[in-house]
């Protein structure tokens, strides 16, 4: 089970919940269905109901507070993780990602950098993440195609991203904001070492 | 209840008539949009790049638009025959004013190749000269025509409303809470339409405020502004405007539900407290849109996924729970009607759930931007508000003792269901797996088997496009043949 969950990405975890709440959905529709042709008297029914829906509200209220509890706690902000071991300036541009080491005191339209970086694994980084002109969106995927974090690249404004980038190897850089006619083929590499 | 004239009511009816015929005419042609969509990015046909795009606006923007469009045109009928009498020049002005603004979309958009998709995220609509410049002031000029018809014809709705209910306070519902003896009754249609309605005039007027400012930076290419405000009030017009054509729709299925079960759904203390919470959700929700701009003040991301969460007490503990006693062993008599109203409210609960999913700010951050965005949207457009329109549309065209055309609309209607749920499984597939929204095509993705498996995807949804088309049709043959049978009726009457 352990293992299971080990191996369970964030996206795999998305689909199972959402699948079992479908499958309920679908169920009380059939069950609806199904009882419809039998008839019971409206206060009787009402009664019913109305007991269900009172545990039903206690909860999905309990259950709502715990879950905004667990997931506030989890939240990707650099404000809830500390001090980073390597900073990276990016500009989106369009329709190219630039990238170099450290912090830049140059405008995002004077900013030089690279299509392609590395950096080193296990090691906290931050992505210090700006537009030269509309808004675009820095997406980090690993070689098997699973989206691992983004941020969105706002012109006028210095976005914060940081990721602690557990295996080595070639990550690709995508952009997730629609930006224009050639947005699906803006791309960027980062390689971890 | 209101006693309408003979005379009033026909006319009223016409309007219906003619606002149901336009959306039936509008609704596939957007749908071949998408279609078109799906087909370019599974490499079926050649798509050029400013062909997808403008669709991709023209689809976009057209759905929302015909969808509140179709949404106040029921509202309208229900509200000017049952509750409250209505101007119906002012309903035509909306009606034309809205044909107008569409055209204009069209005309920018096929035409002039405006394509900065639906919410124009500023300054995208400036920056990319793929369109011709003149093709942005008609798209913006047609879509501050929209929003003033549209806010003309709520402001006459809510006025009316107020007239016959004794002031707008009474139209909230609050004399349910403070035990007001001798109190009017307030239909649940009306207490929802209120609320939606109210909330969507800020929306609208945020929505027209920034077709200004767009107007003016088209015409001085020098000015500047601040991209996160415009995207905070971008976000706050397009998620107001969505969830107020939801709500609109939600609000017709309490007055139309109860005629197939027998069984009263009336205004109570709950009911009221649960939707004047609505409003404030309504206006807060839009913030989940902007978890990616971490720059925003953090109580503001806090407020975005709390009051997401929140949305769904309201949604499921009474609306969802009244379709659930109204429905249990009720006897009732399954017509397309009701089934449509009850998968309806299955679809809204599906596409809700995945998007309070998505509204969670721990996992928003793999779902952003993916195709599991418009999987939720559309889970509770297509298959909440569009069945609850065509619900109503069938409604307003039936006549009496057909049962072999309603066989017909069934079939068609099951078609169009597992089309849609099929072409929504491929949406739903391609979020988990990664793939991004918005691509024209996918291949300059260079990662590992991302190409393929988006190309697949996109052919399978094809053929379920292709199904719910087929649907979509055999229902219009039952709609359309009970319209001239009942066209004959009035004229023999």
């Amino acid at each position: 089970m352990s293992q299971f969950i080990a191996f369970l990405t964030l996206q795999g975890f998305v689909g199972i919940i959402t699948l079992v709440a479908s499958l309920i959905i679908v169920s009380v529709v059939i069950f609806l269905i199904v009882t419809s042709n039998k008839s019971e008297d409206r206060s009787l029914v009402k009664y019913k109901v109305y007991k269900i829906r009172a545990r039903y509200f206690i909860g999905l209220s309990v259950a709502l507070v715990i879950i905004l509890f667990i997931s506030l706690q989890l939240l990707h902000y650099p404000r809830f993780q500390g001090e980073a071991d390597e900073i990276v300036t990016v500009v989106g541009i369009q329709w190219d990602w630039e990238m170099a080491h450290g912090i830049t005191d140059k405008t995002p339209h004077q900013f030089l950098g690279k299509n392609e970086i590395s950096l080193p694994v296990n090691k906290r980084i931050k992505f210090i993440v700006t537009s030269d002109d509309v808004t675009h969106n820095f997406g980090i995927y690993n070689n098997k195609g699973v989206l691992l974090t983004q941020i969105q690249a706002i012109p006028q404004y210095r976005n914060e991203l940081q990721y602690f980038f557990t295996q080595k190897g070639k990550y690709t850089i995508l952009c997730l904001e629609y930006c224009g006619l050639v947005h699906p083929f803006m791309m960027g590499t980062i390689h971890v070492q | 209840m209101i006693q309408l004239e003979p005379v009033k009511l026909k006319k009223q009816r016409r309007l219906a008539i003619t606002w149901s015929v336009s959306f039936l005419i509008l609704f596939p042609l957007l749908i071949i949009l998408g279609l078109l969509m799906r087909l370019g990015q599974g490499e079926l046909i050649k798509l050029l790049l400013a062909n997808f795009y403008a669709f991709m606006t023209l689809h976009g923007l057209g759905m929302s638009g015909l969808l509140f469009s179709m949404a106040f045109a029921t509202i309208w009928y229900l509200i000017s025959t049952r509750y409250a009498r209505l101007n119906i020049r002012i309903g035509y002005f909306v009606f034309f004013t809205t044909l107008i603004g569409i055209a204009g979309l069209t005309i920018g958009t096929l035409i002039g190749k405006f394509g900065p998709g639906w919410y124009m995220l500023y300054p995208l609509p400036f920056k990319d000269p793929t369109w011709v410049p003149w093709s942005i002031e008609v798209s913006i000029i047609s879509l501050i025509i929209l929003g003033i018809a549209w806010l003309t014809g709520i402001s006459h709705l809510l006025y009316s409303l107020s007239k016959e209910y004794g002031g707008f306070m009474k139209l909230l519902g609050w004399q349910y809470i403070r035990k007001v003896e001798e109190r009017k009754e307030l239909p649940p249609i009306v207490l929802i339409t209120t609320i939606s309605l109210v909330s969507a005039i800020p929306g609208f007027l945020v929505g027209i405020t920034m077709m200004f400012l767009y107007l003016f930076q088209s015409f001085e290419t020098v000015l500047k502004f601040d991209p996160l405000l415009l995207g905070n009030m971008t976000f706050f017009f397009g998620h107001t405007l969505s969830n107020v054509t939801l709500y609109c729709s939600v609000g017709w299925v309490y007055a139309l539900l109860p005629e197939f079960t027998g069984r009263e759904w009336k205004t109570n203390k709950l009911l009221v407290y649960a939707w004047n919470a609505t409003f404030f959700l309504i206006l807060l929700v839009y913030l989940h849109h902007l978890y990616m701009d971490i720059v925003q003040p953090l109580s503001t991301q806090y407020a975005g996924q709390i009051a997401s969460y929140l949305s769904a007490i309201p949604a499921t503990a009474i609306t969802m729970f009244g379709v659930i006693f109204q429905l249990y062993r009720s006897k009732i008599k399954w017509s397309i009607i009701p089934i449509m109203l009850l998968l309806g409210m299955a679809g809204w609960a599906i596409g809700g759930f995945a998007a309070s999913v998505d509204s969670t700010m721990a996992i928003r951050k793999i779902l952003n931007s993916t195709l599991w965005v418009p999987a939720h949207f559309h889970t509770y457009t297509l298959m909440g508000i569009v069945l609850f329109i065509f619900a109503f549309i069938f409604y307003l065209f039936q006549t009496k003792n057909k049962e072999q055309k309603d066989k017909l609309a069934k079939t068609g209607f099951w078609l169009f269901a597992i089309g849609g749920y099929g072409f929504l499984l491929m949406l739903y597939l391609g979020g988990l797996k990664s793939i991004p929204r918005s691509y024209a095509r996918y291949t300059g993705i260079n990662i590992n088997g991302m190409h393929t498996t988006a190309v697949y995807l996109a052919q399978i949804s094809v053929l379920f496009i292709l199904l719910l088309l087929i649907g979509l049709f055999i229902m219009y043959f039952s709609l359309f043949a009970n319209l001239f049978r009942m066209k004959k009726l009035d004229r023999s009457q």
